[in-house]
């Protein structure tokens, strides 16, 4: 039976004004993974011969992979509870009752505002081995007799881009955890004081739990994001020495962009994707449960 | 009323913005006349259908200009190609020449363009392609065969450079045509080697004494032995091929399979690790790109560098170059027992296959790669002619003297390997060589990699 346009029940007005939205959706977000997945399945592009999932078995055994797999989650793992740990220390450093807020303010959203290439490249020179900063200020305290190549040593390097990404990133989540903080209200911190709760007691008792929210949002965007981790690692190291610090968005770049194997790329990809589609499933069933 | 009509065209056509004739010209204020009106009228009326006709044929005329977009790298002198385009335009007003120009490296160039072309996008008529590449893009239809529009194989076969021949014909069909040359020469500081004693070496381990004499007698901290490309950059391919070369062995065979000699590619990595360690070349060898050593040797602090031909330009004129005047340039140093060898480089013209002014592009191809171009840019922005006569043309000689002795190097010039997967192919030997340099991997454990992963993409 067709609906009634003039006096549409709510079940169709519901629908009604949910397609705009849907049909939003299903072209920006549905159409390209649908092509995406299509891709995967050719041997270079889509001109070429269609080959199934051996793709995705070459991806499987291909070292690269697992490398750039173990370096993305590496990262992940370490620098969204590094950023976490300084954003909140910002964040409340930020919350204090200076007379003067914008300066310290301004200094949060620096970071924040720089674009991520022009940050890696920042720190790739402070730790250049022939005008590095950081060589310059240790050779003159007495620390280094001969400069150090950090950057093309496995581990250094490693350090370096992660260093990076938290000092990058930290400043987001300290945005995010500052509106938080500013949602709670004083007389929770009045009545802990009455209760003759300590400043410590305080943080643990009354912050972090109505802080709870805002930490979780910041949690997924920052995990989510690290799991695409590219430009910071491009910028300063290219991935290398070696294959060093390649992550995953930087072999699908590699495979697409310098070897123009569109098939591979997306197999790569559909990857990824999939990685991020476990990790936000897990965020969302088990700690978003807990915090809500 | 037939000018003011004119002008109005003219000025909506963007040609001509005058002050348009005022409509009431002054006769029509006169006594008035019937006949002589009506005969006005119908001049006018003739004059205003003569006007209408001859602007708009302008108006086709203009909308059958055509305009070419060209692709140019910021290293290939987009202004002296301008200058080209401005005489093409001259000789041929019907074309106009747009330059596109990005991507600062050969690598970052060719990411851009396969971008474009993999969206089959027509918006770039003609681009200029690093002489590894026309292989990759011929087989993956990026490219237009170029047969019909400069005759044919045989056309390179005349007195242009034979890598050029190589490079551009596959298949027995043209796919672009060579612009301009380059090569790998060895740069060195007259002045000190006249100073030490010390004359041009032939072999790798003459250099590296020579070097460490000049370096160890100056007692500067900061004056490096030799500058090489270790950074996993394009010129790292030629870093590894340069000793492996050197050897007289091949990399791979005239069908394009691999026939890397691993004792050889081992021998002669381990003779810039040798050099390393007797301080010739820097530690952090692994971090030079081709703009750091052409900056460090600018400022007085390389004996020897290896660098394309583009160097000796900078070298000699920026502003802010010590060593002015005392540059020498010579063939690269063979392997002892062995042959000096270089890495050839270059760029060509190929086009578009998507696009949609062919014709156009195709007349522009043959007047870019012709001799007078090829001199053009030799002159005046000391580009490697790709003619082998330009070398010895004394116009070109006049401003560019040292030309004469890069012709001998640049026939002795080898080709990297052209093949389809030629990206991959460079990333893997680029990679490994920088990682080798840095001492990330060993030696034997990396050439044994370029072997597996080449060997894969080259059989």
């Amino acid at each position: 039976m067709l609906p009634n346009w003039r006096d549409p029940s709510e079940k169709t007005l519901a629908v009604l004004l949910l397609a705009p939205a849907f049909l939003l959706l299903l072209l920006i977000v549905v159409y390209p993974i649908g092509k995406l997945l299509y891709n995967s399945l050719f041997a270079v592009d889509k001109d070429s011969a269609f080959i199934g999932l051996r793709n995705y078995l070459d991806v499987w055994q291909d070292p690269l992979f697992w490398n750039a797999t173990q370096n993305t989650v590496l990262i992940t793992l370490i620098t969204v509870p590094g950023a976490l740990v300084l954003g909140l220390g910002l964040a409340l450093l930020a919350n204090l009752p200076f007379r003067r807020k914008w300066p310290v303010r301004l200094a949060l959203l620096l970071p924040w505002a720089l674009p991520l290439s022009f940050a890696g490249l920042i720190f790739a020179w402070f730790l250049n081995t022939d005008y590095g900063v950081v060589n310059d200020v240790l050779r003159r305290a007495g620390l280094q007799s001969e400069p150090v190549s950090w950057l093309l040593k496995p581990n250094w390097a490693f350090a370096a881009i992660c260093l990076t990404v938290i000092w990058k990133t930290s400043s987001f989540i300290a945005l995010i955890l500052l509106a938080g903080l500013q949602m709670i209200p004083n007389s929770l911190y009045e009545a802990a004081e009455v209760d003759g709760a300590s400043r410590w007691q305080q943080f643990w008792q009354v912050t972090v739990p109505m802080l709870m929210p805002s930490i979780m949002v910041a949690l997924i965007f920052r995990t989510i994001t690290a799991l695409q981790t590219f430009d910071i690692p491009y910028t300063m190291t290219r991935g290398g020495p070696g294959e060093a610090t390649e992550t995953l968005a930087m072999l699908i770049h590699k495979y697409t962009i310098e070897y123009s194997s569109i098939g591979m790329g997306s197999t790569l990809a559909v990857n990824m994707f999939l990685i991020s589609l476990v990790v936000t499933g897990f965020y969302l069933r088990h700690i978003g449960r807990d915090a809500a | 009323m037939s000018a003011f009509f004119d002008a109005q065209v003219n000025c909506l056509l963007g040609l001509n913005c005058v002050n348009p004739v005022s409509p009431v010209e002054p006769e029509t204020l006169t006594i008035f006349n019937p006949e002589e009106n009506i005969m006005k009228k119908r001049l006018s009326l003739k004059l205003a259908l003569l006007s209408l006709v001859s602007s708009l044929t302008m108006g086709a005329a203009l909308a059958q200009q055509t305009t070419l977009r060209v692709f140019v790298g910021p290293n290939q002198r987009p202004d002296l190609q301008a200058k080209l385009f401005e005489q093409y335009n001259k000789a041929n007003p019907g074309v106009r020449v747009e330059i596109e120009t990005g991507g600062a490296t050969s690598e970052l160039q060719r990411q851009y363009l396969s971008t474009v072309l993999n969206a089959k996008d027509s918006a770039i008529d003609l681009f200029l392609i690093d002489i590894v590449n026309p292989a990759q893009y011929a087989s993956k239809g990026w490219i237009e065969p170029l047969d019909r529009y400069v005759g044919g194989a045989a056309a390179l076969r005349t007195d242009y450079l034979p890598v050029y021949q190589q490079a551009n014909v596959i298949g027995g069909k043209v796919y672009a045509m060579p612009s301009q040359g380059d090569a790998m020469f060895m740069y060195y500081r007259k002045d000190l080697l006249a100073k030490h004693g010390v004359s041009e070496p032939k072999t790798w381990d003459d250099l590296a004494a020579a070097a460490k004499k000049i370096t160890g007698a100056e007692g500067n901290a900061n004056l490096q032995g030799l500058s090489i490309q270790g950074a996993a950059i394009e010129g790292a391919v030629c870093t590894f091929l340069l000793p492996y070369w050197g050897q007289g062995k091949q990399f791979n065979d005239a069908a394009g399979k691999l026939t890397l000699d691993k004792a050889s590619a081992v021998k002669g990595l381990n003779t810039w690790l040798g050099m390393v360690d007797q301080g010739v070349i820097k530690k952090n060898v692994a971090e030079i790109t081709t703009p750091i050593t052409v900056n460090e040797f600018k400022a007085g602090q390389v004996v020897f560098a290896i660098n394309w031909g583009f160097a000796y330009d900078r070298f000699q004129d920026d502003a802010d170059s010590k060593v002015k005047g005392q540059v020498g340039v010579m063939p690269l140093p063979a392997m002892t027992g062995g042959k000096s060898a270089t890495c050839m480089g270059g760029w060509q013209w190929a086009m578009n296959a998507f696009g949609k002014n062919k014709d156009a592009a195709g007349k522009l191809i043959q007047f870019l790669s012709s001799k007078q171009a090829s001199a053009f840019i030799a002159r005046e922005g000391s580009i490697l002619p790709v003619f082998q006569s330009v070398y010895a043309d004394p116009e070109v000689n006049k401003v560019v003297p040292w030309f004469k002795d890069a012709l001998p190097v640049v026939l002795g010039a080898q080709s990297r390997p052209m093949v389809e997967d030629y990206g991959q192919v460079s990333d893997i030997i680029r990679t490994t060589t920088s990682a080798i340099l840095a001492r990330t991997k060993t030696v034997d454990a990396g050439v044994d990699e370029i072997a597996t992963r080449v060997g894969r993409l080259m059989r």
